[in-house]
């Protein structure tokens, strides 16, 4: 099988990652196709150096985060809430609808290093995992993500009276 | 709602929520032209250096066949010049293509980016900078010796007057030039290298 095959394949496999990550870091559907389309350029450039000792799906990871968090653009510093309209949409019913919007848009006004910190996190990532993806040691992650569940929490809270 | 109860709603759920893209519009896409800073640095750097090359081969034909002897003597300095850019830029670029090309840990990825966003800066600026006083003083050298011997130069032969002048001239321009690149260069990646530089130290902190 060539490389584009083979990269095409799995990249078809796992595209969920990389909407993933481009739901979290764009806040508008055109922003998320341009970065849909970096990321996906950015693995097929670096898909021949990929020596398959780590899954697929956590190398993509990788990349996909690098290159959101790397991403210029001009108008970066807007939190990116159009995200809490698109994802409750299919919420489960057992889960309250206001509680969840206030989760979401508290995620999406955080910083890109802990966008993805929660993402890996949702992913159910363990800290020695996440750690190795960002380049921190696991006791990094671990006060970075307490930190974040109680800052969370506080913002969910917050924001969820204010609706 | 608890971060703990989002991840289980996130397993169950989050993943059939994906719009889905085809294997047709995956293999379209890999014909695209990346955007990110990464990619254009590189196009950059390969415009940069395939411009050097047509520069310096241009300046050795004008050098060699010009009936002038001033044009000869200057497009003979700029010729070697350009010669000495020539590795500068194809370092670089094989420093940009290697980036972009490995998937380094998130940190490692923004300090080496950092890295050689400052590396590109620092010798644009010093290229643009040398340049200055190399082109000026051949410039009027060798325009004021146009139609009369080489061996007789403007610091033999100009009044003071028109010493004070060139030196004057020389000086406002290269401060200018000096403010214009730094404000240049800052327009161009300043914001960028800066945030990258505030995502670092979130990592470290």
């Amino acid at each position: 099988m060539s490389d584009s095959k083979e990269f095409i394949e799995l990249l078809n496999q796992n595209q969920n990652i990389v909407h993933k990550v481009c739901n979290l870091y764009m806040d508008n559907a055109a922003d998320r196709e341009d970065l849909f389309q970096e990321i996906t350029l950015q693995a097929w450039n670096g898909f021949k150096n990929f020596r398959r000792e780590s899954k697929f799906s956590t190398w993509l990871y990788r990349v996909a985060l690098n290159t959101a968090i790397s991403y210029f653009r001009k108008e970066k510093n807007k939190p990116s809430l159009q995200l809490t309209t698109e994802l409750p949409e299919q919420a489960d019913e057992q889960i309250n609808q206001d509680k969840m919007n206030a989760m979401y848009k508290a995620i999406a006004s955080l910083g890109k290093i802990d966008k993805a910190l929660i993402m890996l996190y949702l992913e159910d990532y363990n800290y020695d995992e996440i750690g190795n993806m960002l380049g921190i040691t696991a006791n990094n992650v671990a006060v970075k993500i307490n930190r974040l569940k109680t800052k969370l929490k506080e913002l969910t809270k917050k924001l969820y009276e204010f609706s | 709602m608890e971060l703990d109860e989002l991840k289980i709603f996130f397993k169950e759920k989050f993943d059939v929520q994906q719009p889905s893209k085809s294997v047709e519009e995956i293999s379209l896409l890999l014909g695209k032209k990346a955007q990110s800073v990464v990619s254009k640095l590189k196009r950059s750097l390969l415009i940069e250096l395939i411009a050097c090359i047509l520069l310096t081969l241009a300046c050795i034909a004008i050098a060699a066949f010009s009936v002038y002897t001033e044009l000869r003597i200057y497009f003979s300095i700029f010729a070697v010049l350009c010669f000495l850019f020539l590795p500068l830029l194809w370092f670089l670029l094989k420093k940009t293509e290697k980036l972009s090309n490995t998937t380094l840990p998130v940190k490692s990825n923004l300090e080496s980016l950092v890295k050689i966003l400052r590396e590109y800066i620092k010798r644009y600026f010093q290229i643009t900078m040398a340049m200055i006083p190399i082109s000026l003083i051949l410039v009027i050298f060798l325009g004021y010796n146009v139609n009369s011997n080489l061996e007789k130069n403007l610091f033999t032969s100009a009044t003071t007057n028109q010493l004070i002048f060139f030196v004057a001239w020389t000086i406002a321009f290269t401060i200018i030039l000096y403010y214009f690149t730094k404000w240049y260069l800052k327009k161009l990646y300043g914001n960028y290298l800066n945030e990258l530089q505030e995502l670092i130290k979130e990592l470290e902190e």
